[in-house]
């Protein structure tokens, strides 16, 4: 009984991070605006990350190998949402057709 | 005129129709301007450098018929096809009976351990049997950094201002002071460089090595820098501090391995004992090796780094 339960919950975690996935696939492929691009991507290596790590944690049990799993989403946590921070923060900077940049002044 | 795709797919076609050859851009170019340069004064500048946008192409119709779509669904399918069926053919991992059936292999399975002091045999073999390999390698990272460092460094520009101007331009989209990278960076930066020191030092145990863990130092210096600019990095890594490091490493390991490449060579005893296979302090060379291995890489890394991002350390 535990077990069937166990791997309802595991390919619940891995359905919904493959949909997370995809769904990001397709959203910085088809989006036109980049400020739109970053949201999906972000969006992969977070939740659809996390959602898959679960997947992963949950299919091999309480092994050490599961802490190392909650360590790599721990470590994106930390790291993506600073990257997608920087990029929007490129972009503010530099898409002058969208915003009131200083870009222009410096192109070469 | 057809609607607009989006940016990627229009990229792509612009990609493949003025990518190519530019032979076939010219031809294009010149079928395109033949109906408006009818008129003299059109004759006397032929060379229009503007090149026709994507969608007006005629060249472009064959993107939007249905053999073409359908033709790279199939190569597509096919490439995921070839890729899956792929790592379904790949050995169990851990499988015993998966070893290819070469006596190189076998040797190296059954002689590593007693021969070189390394519990990770990957290490052995690319520090001990091929160290030649490995240094040519090494060397390889440094003249690319060289060859980089002539070509992009801010110091080849003749004059003062255009230096200036370009070292100011190229500053201005830095992060500067942003909070967020500053607080990532005070948090992870330490964890990097204590696992990259780990992977380095324990390469002759465990997986990793010389290259892996230079790369995860470099990845850490490039952190720092970004986060806290060049004034704090320039505390304790300049200019002088790579020319010094890299050299050293790549001196220390010509030199250790060509005393035992000629002590291997004539059959004499090195004296570099092997130690216990396991214990941190065994394995002879591999771990000062590994060590250099690490700085040259870590080193290259930065230094390609800035190079590509401004010119100067």
């Amino acid at each position: 009984m535990i077990d069937i339960l166990r791997q309802v919950v595991f390919a619940f975690f891995l359905l919904a991070g493959l949909f997370i996935q995809i769904t990001a696939v397709l959203g910085v492929n088809r989006f036109r605006f980049s400020m739109n691009r970053l949201h999906p991507a972000g969006m992969s290596d977070t939740l659809g990350l996390m959602l898959m790590a679960l997947a992963a944690a949950v299919y091999a049990g309480f092994e050490p190998v599961t802490l190392k799993i909650l360590l790599i989403v721990a470590l994106f946590w930390i790291t993506s949402p600073v990257c997608s921070h920087l990029l929007g923060r490129l972009i503010r900077e530099t898409d002058e057709k969208h915003f009131e940049t200083e870009a222009k002044e410096w192109k070469p | 005129m057809k609607k607009q795709k989006p940016d990627f797919f229009s990229a792509f076609h612009a990609w493949l129709e003025y990518g190519g050859s530019s032979l076939d851009r010219e031809m294009t170019e010149s079928l395109e301007n033949k109906p408006e340069t009818g008129t003299v004064e059109s004759k006397n500048k032929p060379k229009s450098k503007k090149k026709t946008p994507p969608q007006n192409n005629p060249r472009r119709a064959y993107a939007d018929a249905w053999w073409y779509r359908l033709l790279a669904l199939a190569v597509a399918a096919a490439m995921i096809w070839l890729l899956a069926e792929a790592v379904a053919r790949m050995p169990q991992f851990g499988n015993a009976d998966t070893l290819a059936d070469s006596e190189l292999t076998e040797f190296y399975v059954e002689h590593t351990k007693e021969e070189t002091g390394a519990m990770n045999i990957v290490t052995g073999i690319i520090l001990d049997y091929r160290g030649f390999d490995t240094l040519g390698e090494s060397h390889v990272l440094f003249i690319a950094v060289c060859t980089v460092l002539l070509m992009l460094s801010i110091y080849g520009e003749k004059d003062e201002e255009t230096r200036l101007k370009r070292n100011e331009m190229e500053r201005h989209f830095e992060p500067g002071d942003d909070v967020i990278l500053q607080s990532a960076a005070r948090l992870l930066t330490p964890l990097i460089f204590v696992y990259g020191i780990y992977i380095i030092l324990n390469g002759h145990l465990s997986p990793g090595g010389g290259f892996s863990g230079g790369a995860v130092l470099g990845a850490g210096l490039i952190l720092y820098q970004n986060a806290f600019g060049y004034e704090k990095i320039e505390r304790f890594f300049t200019y002088k501090t790579f020319k010094w490091v890299s050299v050293c490493s790549l001196l220390f390991y010509s030199l250790a391995k060509g005393y035992h490449f000629f002590t291997g060579a004539n059959h004499m005893d090195s004296h570099i004992s092997t130690g216990v296979p396991g214990n941190i302090l065994s394995g002879g060379l591999l771990l000062p090796l590994n060590f250099v291995v690490g700085c040259v890489v870590a080193c290259t890394m930065y230094a390609l780094f800035t190079m590509f991002r401004k010119g100067e350390f």
